[in-house]
């Protein structure tokens, strides 16, 4: 049995830990109130994209009437042969199953579309450094002829397994910049336009708030129904996860629902959508032209900065736990501390009586 | 009491977020083929915006400048959305950084060859990088 001075170590030890824990529940607390901030600041456009995008798609056919074209190749549905998966993770660890959840779920398409004949080829983006090194690990890197910076033809790409991590982003979590955003948009629909790639999804966790988020799969390419995204597979939180987030929530002072943002999310929801006859300035082509990318872009800006907000509730829940656990851990140390001292102090009792006794 | 339903509420929101919500007395905005203001009561509207000043009369500041690139706006007769990609203030502008771009933007647009979309992209970073150049430029008259 352990004797005190070991147990007095131990205990000192765990204490040292939870101090640690506590910390970072609060600084995570701390970045998940800026987080939501920023997510919800970034509503108002994305609504009016969205807005401004379903009611032209109303109001203008697709196909042009007169030639029978699409007015924008974005809205092309072809076979899906070639996916491309955007992989949104934390930068981090230290998040309860946070990353293990997401890579669950994209290996999940992955695996549904390389088996049994699917005969699929996969590409994937990884944002994050965590769902980076994981799948680095798994797949290789896609190998391109060397390109020109400054030109803007196309790379060659030599192709040597169905599934590629064809990019990475460092540091776009940490500092969600919605030009960087953007120019990956810009890429991925390239690569659509030039049929490179015939679907892209994207996996993220969704974050409504601390309670109530999941794992999504959802179709970015191509466009199909404006403003509501088909979820491809989704991951719920089971009901005693949300008990602990709240819980956790409830400790580190962060509100449970979200400010209320109904007013100018409405308001924004109007954007080009007033029962009234527009003027278009431009042509139905050139605007779903312009405003296309941007609509891309928009969503995954959204994905993102719901992702940073998710995984920062994520840690924040689980360093709670780690530090009621390590709570209970000092608590069972000190009482067997207690009973190693009361038991050497009975022994030391017993055999001075014993000894008295013998005299 | 007319004075107040005359007024033009303009939005000027950007990807990370709304960067001005007031009512003003009329709005300066750069469409894709050039200026055009607009006041209260004009016929609605939505148009693609190109590289330059967002410019609004009548704020409780007075005049406002906005440099925007690209984005869209709405016009309804008594209120305007603009939607802008990127907006700065023009004393945010960095002049370097915006004559490097202008550098790269002809760089681009010397090494495009015969490949329609190379222009356009050239094009794009060109008139982008005019607009911040020009917009900043005006500040310090």
């Amino acid at each position: 049995m352990a004797n005190v001075l070991d147990l007095k170590r131990r205990i000192r030890s765990v204490k040292n830990t939870r101090q640690i824990t506590k910390a970072m529940k609060m600084v995570s607390a701390a970045k998940l109130r800026r987080a939501q901030e920023r997510a919800l600041a970034a509503r108002p456009y994305a609504e009016s994209i969205t807005a401004v995008l379903a009611s032209l798609t109303r109001r203008i056919e697709i196909f042009d009437p007169a030639t029978g074209n699409l007015r924008h190749p974005l809205f092309a549905v072809r076979p899906e042969k070639n996916i491309l998966l955007v992989v949104v993770t934390g930068d981090k660890g230290f998040a309860g199953a946070f990353n293990a959840n997401i890579m669950k779920a994209a290996l999940n398409v992955i695996d549904e579309s390389t088996s049994d004949g699917a005969d699929k080829q996969i590409d994937i983006e990884a944002i994050g450094r965590k769902g980076r090194d994981l799948m680095k690990r798994r797949f290789p890197t896609a190998k391109f002829d060397s390109v020109d910076i400054d030109s803007l033809e196309r790379p060659v790409r030599n192709r040597a397994s169905a599934v590629e991590i064809t990019g990475d982003h460092p540091g776009l979590l940490d500092k969600p910049v919605s030009s960087r955003v953007f120019k990956l948009a810009s890429d991925i629909i390239a690569r659509y336009i030039h049929g490179e790639i015939d679907a892209c999804y994207i996996v993220y966790n969704e974050f409504k708030s601390v309670i109530s988020q999941r794992v999504v799969v959802e179709r970015l390419l191509p466009l199909m129904d404006i403003g509501r995204p088909e979820v491809r597979s989704l991951l719920e939180p089971t009901s005693a996860e949300k008990e602990r987030a709240a819980e956790a929530a409830l400790t580190a002072g962060v509100a449970l629902t979200e400010a209320d943002a109904t007013e100018a999310v409405e308001e924004s929801h109007k954007f080009g959508t007033a029962n009234v006859d527009y003027i278009y300035e431009q042509p139905a082509e050139e605007l779903f032209d312009g405003l296309l990318p941007q609509y891309v872009s928009s969503m995954l800006y959204h994905s993102i900065v719901e992702s940073v907000a998710a995984e920062h509730a994520a840690r924040m829940t689980a360093m709670d736990s780690a530090t009621n656990n390590a709570s209970d851990m000092i608590d069972a140390y000190t009482l067997q501390m207690n009973r190693v001292r009361q038991a050497a102090i009975t022994k030391e009792i017993i055999e001075i009586v014993s000894g008295a006794a013998a005299v | 009491m007319t004075e107040i339903s005359n007024a033009l509420r303009v939005k000027l929101v950007t990807p990370e977020r709304v960067l001005f919500e007031h009512t003003v007395e009329s709005v300066e905005l750069p469409a894709k083929n050039g200026y055009f203001e607009v006041l209260y009561g004009a016929a609605p509207l939505v148009a693609e915006l190109g590289a330059g000043d967002v410019t609004l009369h009548g704020t409780p500041e007075g005049t406002q400048r906005y440099n925007v690139n690209w984005g869209f706006v709405e016009v309804l007769p008594e209120r305007v959305t603009i939607l802008a990609t990127d907006a700065l203030k023009p004393a945010e502008i960095d002049v370097p950084r915006a004559e490097e771009q202008l550098a790269r933007g002809h760089r681009e647009w010397d090494s495009a060859g015969d490949n329609p979309e190379a222009y356009d992209e050239a094009l794009h970073v060109i008139a982008e990088a005019e607009a911040k150049l020009a917009s900043a430029a005006d500040k310090q008259h």
